[in-house]
C-alpha cells in the first residue's frame, strides 16, 4: 500500500508543492484538501490519505505550514492548514524550479520525437 | 519551528486525530447524501482511509527524532517483560549490580591514587630524579639523591629549565605557648620549589631567592591541612613567629588546600640550607633529596634519561668508592608518585580480580537470558511471522540487555557507594593513604556506565542472535514433542558456565595464594619478644642537642627515669625499632681484600643501648654484649647478628675481627666485633633476614631515636607516665608515635589486612556466582527433560538412576570447567612472586584443596534439581505436552 501512493507521486517534493499551491489563496482543512485537488486536476489527480497526512506533519515540522483550530462546513471541529511566509517563497522557489525541470523535459522530449 | 513546541508534540498528535476524525466523517456525510445507509458510509469512508493507526504512525514520525521513539518504545517494552518475570529480572539485576558494585569500588581507588589531580601547571612535562641503587629489592631505582649530585645535575639546563630539591621526610617539634609541642613531618625545600610547580601560597609568599642562607632561612609556609587545624584558619598567620624545633620561624605564607602530592604529606616547608660541607666528597654518602624538574621545552624523556645515564657514569669515574655502582633514573611526575605510592600493583591485581567477577556475572546473566530467550522462542517466531525483521528483534532482545545492565548499573552504584566507605574506612592505616579521599567521582561514574554497557553487550548479544535465529514454522509447529529437548540450546549455557567455574577456580586459587602468602607473613617468627612493649620515638633537634655528649647525656637520663614508671621492668633506646627496616650501609673488613665498587658489602645497621637486647629478647649467641663501659673513650665494638656471620665470614668465628662501616656523617673508624646475636626479621612484613651489625649508642649516638619500654603491665597503659615524664624532662620536645610494639607491626601490616579481605571477599562473591550459575543450568536442564525423565521412570529408571544422572551431568561441567581453571592458575606463583616481592607463594597444596571445594559447591548447587528431578511423576510428565 505505501509503496503504491509513493509511485502516484510524480516525483519528490510534488505532492508538498500542490499543498502549498492549493492553501496559497485558501486556507483548508485535510478533507477540503484532497477534494480542492481532485477537483482542480480534473479528477486526474488523486491524493492519498496515507500520503496528504505525513505530508502535511512534514511541512508542519518544516514551519512552511501552519495550523489552527477551526470548524468544517458541517461544523465539526477539525485543523485548518495556512502557508506561512517561509511556506510562499519556499513555495515560489520550488515552482520556478520546477518550471525550469519541466521546461528541460518537454525539450528532452520534443528532440526525442524528431 | 521553535524548540518550545516540539516540545508540545503531544498537543499535535491530539490535533491528528481530531483532523482525521473530521476526514473521516465528511466522507461518510458525502457517501449518505449518495444515498448509502449511515453504517456502511461509516465503512467505507473508514475503509477508504485506509490504517488510520499506521497513517497516525507515518504522520507522527514527521516530527520523531529519528528512531528514539521507537527506542523508547521497546525500553517500554523490555520494562513491561521484566515486571513480568521478576524473579528473573531481580536475579539478573542483583547478578550485575554486584559485579558492577565491585568493580566501581575498586575503581573508585584507581581513580583516587592512579589519577590525582596534580597541582601546578602543566605537570606532565614535570620530572623526578632518583638514584638507583641495584641492590635494593624494592624500588631500587627512587632513590633519594646526594646533595652534590644535586648541584651537578641542577645546572643541566639544556635538558632541565628548573630543578628544585626537597629534603622530604623531616621531623620536626612545633611548640607554642600554652600548646603541646607536635611532632610533625615537613620538608626543606629549595627555595625555588613552589615556583617550578609552578603553585603559590594561598596566602603570604612564596620563599624568596636568597633565603637558603643561613641567618635568612627561619622562614616557614604551612600547609593548609595545619594551618587549619594548629591556627585554627587565622587568617593573620602570616608574618607571626612559630616555634619550629625551639627555634623561631616567621611563617610566609599558606598553601593551598589541593597542593599534594600524593606519598608526600609535609605539614610545611622551610627552606633547605646546603653549606659547604655539602658539597664535599664525603657528603655523597648522604642521598636524601627528591629532585623535582621541568623539562626544557623539546626535550624528551628519552633524551633526558640518556643525559643522566651520562652524569652519572660521569660520577662513578669520579668517585667510585662511593658512587660506585649507583645510577640515576627519571620518571615523569605522575609516574613517580604512584610508583613511590607502591599501590599500583595491588590495584592492578584488584582490578583483575572484580573483572573476573564481572565475568562471572555477565555469564550468569548471559545463562538467564538464553534460558528466557528460549522460553520466548514462540513469542519470537510469532514477532517475526507478523513481519518483525531480524535486526528488530535483536534490537529489542539487546534492549532489554541493557536495560538490565543499566537497573543493575544504577543498583551497582548504590553498593558501590557503601562499598567506598567500607574501603576508605580499611584505609587508614598510614597517613598519606588517609589523606586521600576516596568518592564516586566523575571517573567512577563514567566507568561504571561503561562497565554497565559492555556487560550488556556481553550478556545478551549471544543470546539475541541466537533467539533471533529462530526458525518460525518449526518453532511454531513444535510443540516440544522431543523428548530430550534442549540439547543444542544447552551447549551455549554449559560453555558459559563451564567458563564461569574455570575464571572462578582461577580466582580462588591465586586468592587462596595470596592470602595464605599473606597469612605466614602474619604469623612468622620475628626473632624478638614483641609483646609487652610500649615504644616512642624522639628526635633531638640541633638546637638543644648539638653534640654527641648532650645527646648521650639525654639518653642515659631517659633509660634512668623511665625505667622509675611503675610498671616499666626495663628500657632500651635504640635508632630504629626491630623489624621496622634499617638503613643499609657499606663496609669494610680488616684483612679481606677490597670488593670492586660494584661488590660492595652492606648491611643493614642499628645503634642500640646495652639493654636493648635484653629489653626486645633477642638472645645473645656468642662473644658479649654492649656495657655501659662501651662508651666514646673505650675501642670501638659492634655486635653482628647470624646471617652476617653466614654471608660475611661462611659461619666461622668472627670474634675479634674488625669491620668500618661507612655510616654518613661519621667518621671512619674500626670496630671489633665482640659478638653474635640471634637473627631478626629485617621487616615484620617480610620474611627477608638482613645482615645486621649493632653499634653501641655510647659510641655512635644519633638524633633520631625510638625507645622500648619493656613492660609488666598492658603497655598502652603507660603511655600517659611517658607523656609526662618527657614532658617533665624536656617540655619542647614532642614524643612520636607512642604505640605498643604489636601495634607497629600491626600498622606495618599496611594494606595487607584490607587486601587480603577484599580479594577473599571477592574469590567468595566469585565462588557463590558461579555456584548459582550451575544450579541455574542443572535446574533448567532438569525442567527441559522432564519428558525424558518421565519416559525413564515409565521404563523403570529408578529415583536414584536420575538423580545420579543429573548429578553427573552437573558435575560433568565443573569438572572440565576445573579442569581448565587449574591449567590456567599454574602459572600464578610465579607471576604473583614477580609482583608481590616477599611472599611465599608456593603452595601446591592450595591447588588441589581449591579444586576440591569448588565440586562439592558445585555439588551441592546440583543436589537440589537432581532431588526433584526424582519427584517428576511420569503420567503428568508424559501427558503434560
Amino acid at each position: 500500500m505505501a509503496k503504491d501512493s509513493d509511485r502516484r507521486d510524480l516525483f519528490p517534493g510534488a505532492l508538498e508543492l500542490m499543498i502549498l499551491q492549493s492553501l496559497r489563496f485558501r486556507p483548508m482543512h485535510g478533507y477540503a484538501l484532497v477534494k480542492h485537488i481532485k477537483q482542480v486536476s480534473g479528477d486526474l489527480l488523486q491524493v492519498e490519505e496515507g500520503s496528504l497526512y505525513p505530508a502535511l506533519q512534514r511541512l508542519l515540522r518544516e514551519g512552511l505550514l501552519e495550523s489552527e483550530a477551526g470548524t468544517s462546513a458541517k461544523g465539526r471541529p477539525t485543523r485548518i492548514y495556512r502557508v506561512t511566509t517561509p511556506g510562499l517563497s519556499h513555495l515560489e522557489q520550488e515552482v520556478s524550479s520546477f518550471e525550469k525541470m519541466f521546461a528541460g523535459i518537454t525539450r528532452v522530449l520534443a528532440v526525442a520525437k524528431a | 519551528m521553535s524548540f518550545f513546541s516540539k516540545l508540545f508534540r503531544r498537543r499535535r498528535y491530539d490535533d491528528l486525530n481530531v483532523s482525521i476524525r473530521e476526514h473521516i466523517a465528511e466522507r461518510a456525510d458525502e457517501l449518505m447524501a449518495d444515498g448509502m445507509p449511515r453504517a456502511e458510509a461509516e465503512q467505507t469512508a473508514r475503509r477508504e482511509f485506509g490504517n488510520v493507526t499506521l497513517i497516525e504512525q507515518k504522520s507522527r514520525e514527521a516530527w520523531q527524532w529519528p528512531k528514539a521513539e521507537s527506542v523508547g518504545a521497546d525500553i517500554r517494552f523490555a520494562l513491561r517483560q521484566l515486571i513480568k518475570s521478576p524473579g528473573f529480572t531481580v536475579t539478573a539485576v542483583v547478578t550485575l549490580s554486584l559485579g558492577i558494585a565491585v568493580n566501581a569500588t575498586m575503581f573508585s581507588m584507581v581513580s583516587a591514587f592512579l589519577l590525582p589531580h596534580l597541582p601546578g601547571r602543566d605537570p606532565q612535562s614535570m620530572v623526578v630524579v632518583s638514584s638507583v641503587d641495584p641492590d635494593r629489592q624494592f624500588q631500587p631505582d627512587a632513590n633519594p639523591v646526594s646533595a652534590p649530585n644535586y648541584f651537578a645535575w641542577g645546572k643541566q639546563t639544556r635538558v632541565f629549565s628548573a630543578m628544585a630539591a626537597a629534603d622530604e621526610y623531616r621531623t620536626g617539634s612545633l611548640s607554642g605557648k600554652g600548646q603541646q609541642p607536635e611532632a610533625i613531618p615537613y620538608a626543606a625545600v629549595s627555595p625555588n620549589y613552589l615556583s617550578v610547580f609552578g603553585v603559590s601560597p594561598a596566602r603570604g609568599r612564596d620563599f624568596l631567592v636568597g633565603e637558603d642562607q643561613p641567618g635568612r632561612d627561619h622562614v616557614v609556609i604551612l600547609s593548609h591541612g595545619l594551618w587549619e587545624r594548629r591556627f585554627g584558619s587565622d587568617p593573620s598567620v602570616v608574618g607571626r613567629v612559630v616555634r619550629l624545633n625551639r627555634e623561631d620561624y616567621v611563617v610566609a605564607g599558606v598553601m593551598p588546600a589541593d597542593f599534594r602530592l600524593l606519598g608526600f604529606t609535609p605539614q610545611l616547608w622551610t627552606p633547605l640550607t646546603l653549606t659547604a660541607a655539602d658539597a664535599t666528597a664525603d657528603a655523597r654518602k648522604n642521598r636524601f633529596l627528591d629532585l623535582f624538574a621541568r623539562l626544557a621545552p623539546g626535550v624528551t624523556l628519552q633524551q633526558v634519561r640518556a643525559h643522566m645515564n651520562l652524569l652519572a657514569q660521569q660520577a662513578q669515574q669520579d668517585f667510585p668508592a662511593i658512587e660506585g655502582h649507583w645510577g640515576a633514573s627519571v620518571r615523569m611526575l605522575p609516574d613517580f608518585l604512584q610508583y613511590n605510592f607502591g599501590i599500583r600493583t595491588a590495584l592492578a591485581v584488584m582490578m583483575t580480580v572484580v573483572g573476573f567477577v564481572l565475568l562471572i556475572a555477565c555469564a550468569n546473566v548471559a545463562g538467564l537470558l538464553l534460558t528466557r530467550a528460549v522460553g520466548r522462542q514462540k513469542e519470537l517466531a510469532i514477532r517475526m511471522s507478523l513481519g518483525a525483521t531480524r535486526v528488530r528483534v535483536v534490537r529489542q532482545l539487546l534492549t532489554e540487555g541493557v536495560v538490565i545492565a543499566l537497573l543493575g548499573g544504577g543498583v551497582g552504584l548504590f553498593l558501590a557507594y557503601m562499598g567506598i566507605r567500607v574501603v576508605q574506612a580499611g584505609l587508614s592505616f598510614n597517613d598519606a593513604i588517609a589523606d586521600v579521599k576516596i568518592s564516586l567521582d566523575s571517573n567512577v561514574l563514567i566507568f561504571a556506565a561503561v562497565v554497565s554497557l559492555v556487560s550488556a553487550i556481553l550478556s545478551s548479544v549471544a543470546p539475541a542472535l541466537k533467539a533471533s535465529r529462530t526458525e518460525i514454522n518449526t518453532d511454531l509447529k513444535s510443540e516440544g514433542r522431543g523428548a530430550s529437548s534442549g540439547r543444542a540450546h544447552n551447549r551455549m549455557r554449559v560453555f558459559l558456565v563451564g567458563g564461569e567455574i574455570a575464571l572462578a577456580l582461577f580466582l580462588l586459587i591465586g586468592s587462596c595464594l595470596l592470602i595464605r602468602g599473606v597469612y605466614l607473613l602474619d604469623h612468622q617468627k620475628l626473632g624478638f619478644n614483641h609483646d609487652h612493649l610500649l615504644t616512642a620515638g624522639l628526635v633531638l633537634d640541633q638546637a638543644r642537642y648539638a653534640d654527641s655528649p648532650k645527646q648521650i647525656q639525654f639518653v642515659r637520663g631517659l633509660v634512668e627515669q623511665t625505667r622509675q614508671i611503675p610498671g616499666v621492668e626495663q628500657t632500651a633506646v635504640a635508632s630504629d625499632l626491630p623489624a621496622s627496616g634499617l638503613s643499609s650501609v657499606v663496609f669494610h673488613i680488616k684483612g679481606q681484600p677490597e670488593a670492586r665498587a660494584n661488590e660492595q658489602k652492606t648491611t643493614a645497621d642499628a645503634v642500640v643501648t646495652p639493654e636493648y637486647f635484653q629489653v626486645a629478647g633477642v638472645p645473645l649467641l656468642h662473644g658479649r654484649g654492649f656495657t655501659e663501659r662501651d662508651d666514646s673513650a673505650a675501642p670501638r665494638v659492634v655486635l653482628v647478628n647470624q646471617e652476617f656471620v653466614h654471608k660475611y665470614f661462611q659461619d666461622r668465628d668472627p670474634l675479634g675481627k674488625q669491620v668500618q662501616l661507612d655510616t654518613p656523617g661519621s667518621p671512619a673508624a674500626w670496630s671489633e666485633i665482640v659478638g653474635v646475636v640471634s637473627d631478626v626479621k629485617s621487616y615484620s612484613e617480610d620474611p627477608r633476614i638482613e645482615p645486621e651489625v649493632y653499634e653501641a649508642y655510647l659510641q655512635r649516638p644519633v638524633a633520631s631515636i625510638s625507645l622500648m619500654l619493656r613492660s609488666t603491665v598492658e603497655p598502652k597503659s603507660l603511655a600517659a607516665s611517658l607523656r609526662q615524664l618527657i614532658a617533665r624532662i624536656d617540655p619542647e620536645l614532642p614524643l612520636l608515635r607512642v604505640m605498643s610494639m604489636d601495634d607497629v607491626i600491626e600498622v606495618q601490616r599496611n594494606g595487607n589486612p584490607l587486601f587480603t579481605k577484599l580479594l577473599g571477599a571477592f574469590a567468595v562473591l566469585a565462588l557463590i556466582l558461579s555456584a548459582i550459575g550451575i544450579y541455574g543450568l542443572i535446574a533448567y536442564s532438569v525442567g527441559q527433560r522432564t519428558h525424558e525423565i518421565g519416559i525413564r521412570l515409565a521404563l523403570g529408571a529408578k529415583a536414584s538412576d536420575i538423580s545420579r544422572m543429573i548429578l553427573r551431568e552437573g558435575l560433568k561441567v565443573a569438572g572440565i570447567g576445573s579442569a581448565i581453571g587449574f591449567a590456567l592458575a599454574l602459572p600464578l606463583p610465579k607471576l604473583f612472586e614477580s609482583l608481590f616481592q616477599g611472599l611465599i607463594l608456593s603452595a601446591p597444596g592450595v591447588y588441589p584443596l581449591v579444586v576440591v571445594v569448588m565440586l562439592i559447591v558445585a555439588f551441592c548447587a546440583t543436589f537440589g534439581p537432581a532431588q526433584r528431578a526424582t519427584h517428576v511423576d511420569p503420567t503428568s510428565a508424559l501427558r503434560n505436552e
